[in-house]
């Protein structure tokens, strides 16, 4: 099985920016959502809990949220596949639907945290960088020295 | 080119000049003061109904200095739509006789008209508002909603009790010599008596069933309550664009036909309910079950932690039956909610 993710730099400039919302909630449709009169018209500025806190409600249930950049030196994508294959084993296309920097993060009735697990998994960020950076000879040396030195200092 | 500009200038003026009309008019029309019943629709058409307002009028001097009898009430307990409405109205313990000239009874007695002119008097006429003041507060259906789902839920008896007690405290401070307390109450009196007597210790607290009908100035808190509590409705306007004919959508009580088709009508399948809608009720609630998508929220506060030390056979688990060997997640991904996805 391939998957094709199908955009290139060229489309990921011109496609537009999505204004997008990271809900505590698992909602169980696919579709448009009226989300600039039932949801956006109702967020609110909430100082009394900390700079930049947010509230709404969804359904009824309490929202306490913050508006939030995406990683430095990463890009929000997108990805839409319009029919999913039968067969795992088929090949399988992602089509870029939008493009995103900044996001609302919503907690249900919690103020934002480094305690949430959004948070939490954003470690695999700099994960990520430490493993995949290119290490040069100069570097090695380097730690080779500091390791030989750290010897020496507690026998 | 530059014609198309002019054009567009042009229509900018218009449209600015429009908006300064609009405003005249505004400011013609007082609407941080409520006057007379005229004013009380514009009043609260100009406050976000997605959030509570707090009205106090002018208190007469008289009952900064003649000690006070205060009655409380509130209106639109029940409905599945629109805001609950908290109302008090004091006057000096004397001032008996203007509550009789008013016709202040049991304001549910009482009809739509005859509250309409009651609270009327008591804002315009001179012998009503020598003496008598009121204030309300309006408790959003939004609020209500967001109190009963917080995660330590917030049940409406504690929503009514601290909006009473917010509205007496109110009172105090704008000056009001408070002696005598009357609480209408659905609920059982003893409790809430007891709660309100810890606050205000130096009151006479008197809570009672059916107490709008016994004490003429709970009854004059109920009509400042009922009368807001339907104007609220009537001037309600949807921030999520839904025009409704005369905001025909009943009387907001679960068995109403009209409220009924309103509910029916108006499901949005993602965010369910325009918010003048109290989500928190089970007529709600049952209407989306059927209609919307189904929407699960997380709520880990409520799992117990499950530990019972190592078990022994936990060495034993470590392969499936043809001898591969699982290899568990390392903590650190665990922890921070890492995991493969290889699925999507």
């Amino acid at each position: 099985m391939s998957i094709t993710l199908d955009f290139n730099g060229k489309n990921l400039a011109k496609s537009k920016s999505l204004d997008l919302h990271y809900l505590p909630a698992k909602v169980d449709g696919d579709g448009e959502a009226n989300v600039e009169e039932y949801f956006n018209n109702y967020t609110r500025e909430a100082a009394e809990f900390g700079t930049g806190v947010l509230t709404n409600a969804l359904r009824g249930y309490p929202l306490m949220g913050e508006r939030l950049k995406v990683p430095e030196g990463y890009r929000g994508l997108v990805l839409q596949e319009t029919d999913k294959p039968l067969s795992e084993s088929s090949d399988r296309q992602l089509r870029l639907t939008g493009v995103f920097d900044e996001f609302t993060y919503w907690n249900y009735d919690k103020v934002p945290s480094n305690g949430d697990a959004y948070r939490q998994a954003l470690v695999m960020a700099d994960v990520a960088q430490a493993l995949s950076q290119p290490i040069s000879e100069q570097d090695l040396e380097a730690e080779i020295a500091r390791n030989k030195e750290n010897t020496k200092e507690s026998p | 080119m530059s014609d198309r500009e002019d054009i567009e200038i042009k229509k900018e003026n218009q449209t600015i000049d429009e908006e300064i009309k609009e405003d005249e008019d505004e400011d013609f029309k007082d609407t941080t003061k409520i006057t007379s019943l005229k004013s009380l629709g514009p009043f609260i058409a100009s406050k976000e109904n997605s959030r509570n307002t707090v009205y106090l009028s002018d208190v007469p001097d008289v009952c900064k200095d003649k000690p006070c009898m205060l009655g409380v009430d509130e209106a639109g307990r029940g409905p599945v739509l629109g805001p609950m409405v908290y109302g008090i109205s004091y006057c000096p313990l004397d001032s008996k006789k203007a509550l009789e000239d008013l016709g202040c009874a049991d304001s549910k007695q009482l009809t739509e008209e005859k509250r309409d002119v009651i609270f009327n008097d008591i804002n315009t006429k001179e012998y009503a508002t020598s003496c008598i003041g009121w204030a309300v507060e309006i408790i959003s259906p939004n609020t209500i909603s967001t109190s009963m789902y917080r995660r330590s839920k917030c049940s409406l008896n504690e929503v009514s009790m601290d909006s009473a007690m917010g509205l007496i405290q109110q009172a105090i401070d704008a000056g009001v010599n408070i002696a005598e307390v009357y609480v209408d109450t659905v609920g059982p009196p003893e409790k809430y008596q007891e709660k309100l007597l810890k606050r205000f210790p130096n009151f006479k607290i008197t809570v009672a069933k059916k107490a709008d009908s016994t004490y003429p100035i709970v009854s004059a808190a109920s009509i400042c309550a009922k009368v807001t509590r339907d104007h609220a409705l009537k001037v309600w306007k949807f921030p999520e664009g839904l025009v409704i004919k005369d905001n025909a959508f009943g009387s907001g009580y679960p068995g109403d036909p009209v409220t009924k088709r309103f509910l029916a009508e108006h499901i949005d399948l993602v965010f369910g309910f325009p918010r003048l809608v109290r989500f928190s009720w089970s007529t709600a609630e049952n209407a989306l079950a059927d209609k919307a998508y189904d929407m699960e929220f997380d709520e880990p506060d409520t799992e117990k932690p499950k530990y019972a030390g190592t078990k022994l056979t936990k060495f034993f688990k470590g392969t499936t039956k043809s001898g591969e060997v699982i290899r568990e997640e390392s903590r650190f991904f665990k922890q921070r909610h890492l995991g493969n996805v290889m699925d999507f």
